[in-house]
């Protein structure tokens, strides 16, 4: 009930189904969940913000600046195999290539 | 509970509303990075909550506490979310404390209203009309003439 009161406020209830998917979870208090959610809005306030400092122009945030920032910031590392640098199919290959070569 | 593999995800129309109150006006944000973004906020919740759970583990309990919590993040390295998140759970514990005291100052009121009804009951009808006996006051006839002489 008190949950949609804050339009900018995540779901709790959706929170902790993402919890609770980690098997080694037993229980979490109702002020941890309350927290968590909070603490994952003060981190998508933040990646907006620095994703946007990247930004050439400063007047976007895009998809390659937020791969940037989290390739660049050791702190952000977790994220790297969901947001990783897009780079063209040539640049691929020559870079398999260069593995290739090195092995 | 049935999970779907969409209840891992956040709902987009909240990150893209918390996203927006975060930048300046007139920044754009491409729909592929709030999508990137939306990702990454259910991937930290993942995270957190392993090193939240961790440390509970460590401290020999079986549920996650709101220290726990922010322990975690500083073993994110998130050391900058420490001090808002204490300031949020104090503000939540005041919260929840008023509604708790809400609700039993309610229940009081309750108990006393069913108790005043139940004395009223007991009370006679002792009210007496007053009769207005007719003590007439004398009202001032005629007024009182001021005059000035000042506008001159």
């Amino acid at each position: 009930m008190s949950e949609s009161k804050d339009k900018n406020s995540l779901p709790l209830s959706r929170v902790r189904t993402i919890m609770k998917s980690s098997p080694d979870v037993a229980a979490i208090s109702q002020e941890a969940l309350y927290l968590t959610g909070k603490a994952t809005e003060l981190f998508i306030q933040n990646l907006a913000m620095i994703s946007l400092e990247t930004n050439e122009s400063k007047n976007s945030v895009d998809y390659k600046d937020l791969a940037e920032v989290v390739n660049s910031e050791d702190v952000l590392q977790f994220l790297q195999d969901i947001i990783p640098r897009k780079i063209k199919y040539s640049e691929y290959l020559s870079i398999k290539q260069k593995e290739e070569d090195e092995s | 509970m049935a999970e779907r593999p969409e209840d891992l995800n956040l709902p987009n129309a909240v990150v893209t509303r918390i996203i927006k109150d975060a930048i300046p006006e007139g920044v754009n944000i491409s729909k592929e990075a709030r999508l990137a973004i939306s990702k990454a906020a259910s991937v930290f919740v993942l995270y957190a909550t392993s090193c939240a759970n961790n440390l509970a583990l460590k401290g020999k309990r079986k549920t996650i506490s709101a220290t726990d919590v922010i322990n975690s993040m500083e073993d994110m390295e998130f050391d900058q979310f420490v001090e808002p998140l204490k300031q949020v759970l104090e503000e939540y514990r005041k919260e929840q404390k008023s509604k708790k005291d809400a609700a039993s100052e309610r229940k009081k009121k309750v108990k006393e209203e069913e108790k005043t009804a139940a004395d009223s009951d007991e009370e006679g009808q002792g009210e007496a009309m007053e009769e207005d006996a007719g003590g007439e006051e004398d009202t001032p006839v005629g007024s009182v003439v001021t005059i000035s002489d000042d506008d001159n």
